[in-house]
């Protein structure tokens, strides 16, 4: 297959742009980890200390008030 | 792409009628068109233009079109020279009066680098600018109270470093700022961190991307000014600048900060202000372009886009519909809501997702179902909000933003159970991403103690009524939904689809119920 597709110069120009779309889609999908990755980091830093408290009341509150801040 | 700055362009031919602005010109050139001796849009004839004959085309851009009747003297100027290529009455549609170019408060308005209606500083007296000024100040202080250094940016730091004064046919206020984070995670999280501090200070924000936010000022008398925030960091010895610049840079051209004055009042500026112009609007900046595009590299588009934006996708359609009059709240239920409550006698929450107007949540808090309507622009159930009552909430959640649908699903998953969820056409209008938060939010409300169903109904096949069309929403194959919830780890209990109307051509919707058994994991 490999040795078919370098045999032939325009079929490798089409194999090549193809998969450099499809590489710019992955990379594309790379970057958009780093919205995920701070809004999950943003949330644990701002309620996790009253889980591990298993403080009910301060949870609740903090709950609301950060749904309320976003 | 830049004018080039020595070129002179020859502009000549220069007729003006109801279908626009005709001109020839070898070279790029700007033009300034007045009514009336007031302007009201510029552009640019070759890339803005068509091709006619051997000139070029302007027609009337759509957001001029309803103006468009009646005399005006029409001038047009070369942006570059001053030079006056055309000036004479031009007659628009039948009426007898002169043409009017003002919106629905009577202010006059023009269109702005994208035809967009502005209300431009060059239609507003010196002392219509001072709550601007104010504003910037304030803001500026409100980001200082945060911890962030914040300076005046694009057409503001243009206008400033120019001029002295603001550009005439700006409309809008920018400050910027540039964060001492060198990675995307560290300066979102810090963006996100300055919106909680601002909405404890009392501001109003709204999030354009996860590096860039709108200040609401309140200027007194009801008037609301937004002012825009644009986040920016090094990274790889470059600037990086929401919305449009990566450039290689030097960090000692924007701090420590200078200064610059706007219209008689000291701001803050970037350390280099030559520079930042420059990256933000080419080598040419010294030459005024009321019609200039901003056009960076492909690499900085993907790169602003992958890091930071995707947080807004459909947001303008939704805006439009909800800023038209609409009819008056129904007091009856959607067929969809009425037929879950009767399966769920016993639900003792109920959460309505993509609440739209909140017609629903109204019918079910009047049953005694304590309720909870969800939906991303809180204008949508302002009236609903506004009539409220002590079991109806809504609150603001975009399924696109995890700092919103998670605590959502956490606070909700503490109501009492068992919860009936209904998301009526919501699943017909999103796309893949927030479709999978809002199988994730789901999940985590029924997750909680007493369990509960989501009820969903969508456009399952088109017809001939304007269903589709009426409801803004696209159809679903119900099989491709069926899966995507069962790899989400669901069953759907029922199915069925149903005609819309009696009519032979009529739509149908699909509707499912969908449960998450513990032993689906």
């Amino acid at each position: 297959m490999a040795e078919q597709v370098r045999r032939n110069p325009v079929r490798e120009a089409i194999s090549l742009r193809r998969r450099i779309a499809r590489l710019e889609a992955e990379v594309q999908e790379c970057r958009a980890l780093n919205i995920r990755l701070a809004e999950l980091t943003d949330i644990v830093t701002e309620l996790l200390l009253p889980v591990a408290a298993r403080d009910e009341e301060k949870l609740a509150e903090l709950l609301e008030k950060y749904r309320q801040s976003v | 792409m830049a004018l080039e700055s020595r070129a002179v362009s020859r502009v000549s031919d220069v007729t003006v009628d109801a279908e626009g602005v005709r001109a020839r010109s070898r070279q790029e050139a700007v033009l300034d068109v007045f009514f009336d001796g007031r302007r009201i849009l510029s552009f640019w004839l070759h890339r803005d233009g068509v091709r006619d004959g051997r000139g070029w085309l302007l027609a009337w851009p759509r957001t001029l079109h309803e103006f468009l009747d009646g005399t005006a003297e029409v001038r047009v100027v070369v942006t570059r020279t001053g030079q006056e290529v055309f000036r004479r009455e031009v007659g628009f549609g039948s009426a007898r009066g002169r043409v009017a170019v003002v919106n629905r408060n009577g202010q006059p308005i023009s269109l702005d680098k994208y035809l967009k209606r502005v209300v431009a500083f060059e239609n507003r007296s010196a002392e219509e600018l001072q709550p601007l000024l104010d504003a910037i100040d304030e803001v500026i202080a409100a980001l200082k109270d945060v911890g962030t250094e914040a300076f005046l940016a694009w057409g503001t730091l243009l206008g400033a470093h120019r001029e002295g004064r603001v550009i005439g046919n700006d409309a809008d206020a920018d400050v910027a700022y540039v964060s001492r984070y060198t990675h995307p995670v560290d300066v979102i999280r810090e963006s996100f961190r300055m919106q909680r501090q601002l909405v404890e200070h009392g501001y109003h924000i709204t999030r354009y991307s996860a590096l860039a936010f709108k200040v609401d000022v309140d200027e007194g008398d009801g008037v609301v000014r937004g002012l825009d925030v644009f986040g920016g960091f090094f990274m790889d010895g470059n600037l990086h600048l929401m919305g449009e610049i990566r450039e290689p840079f030097e960090e000692s051209w924007i701090h420590p900060l200078g200064t610059t004055t706007l219209e008689g009042r000291t701001f803050p500026a970037p350390a280099d202000p030559d520079r930042v112009l420059e990256a933000m609007y080419g080598a040419s900046w010294r030459v005024p372009d009321p019609a200039f595009h901003f056009a960076p590299p492909a690499t900085t588009v993907r790169r602003l886009n992958g890091w930071f934006r995707g947080l807004r996708v459909g947001r303008a359609k939704w805006d439009r519909v909800y800023s038209r009059k609409q009819r008056p709240l129904p007091d009856e239920p959607s067929a969809l809501a009425a037929w879950a409550a009767e399966r769920e006698p016993s639900a003792a929450t109920y959460v309505d997702l993509g609440c739209g107007r909140g017609a629903d949540v109204l019918w079910m808090a009047a049953r005694g179902v304590p309720s909870v309507g969800l939906d991303f622009q809180p204008r949508s159930y302002a009236e609903a909000a506004a009539r409220g009552g002590q079991d109806a909430e809504f609150w603001r959640c975009n399924l696109l933003e995890l700092r919103d649908v998670l605590p959502a699903g956490a606070e909700l998953a503490r109501r009492a159970g068992p919860r009936l969820l209904v998301a009526r056409h919501l699943v017909d209008t999103l796309g893949p991403d927030a479709r999978q938060h809002l199988w994730r939010l789901s999940r985590m409300i029924l997750a909680g103690a007493g369990g509960g169903r989501l009820y969903l109904e969508f456009l399952a096949r088109f017809g001939e009524d304007g269903y589709a069309k009426e409801l803004h929403v696209k159809r679903r194959r119900t099989r491709a939904l069926v899966a995507e919830l069962e790899q989400a780890g669901a069953t759907v209990v029922h199915r069925e689809t149903i005609r819309v109307s009696d009519s032979p051509k009529s739509s149908k919707v699909g509707r499912m119920v969908v449960e998450w058994r513990r032993e689906d994991g």
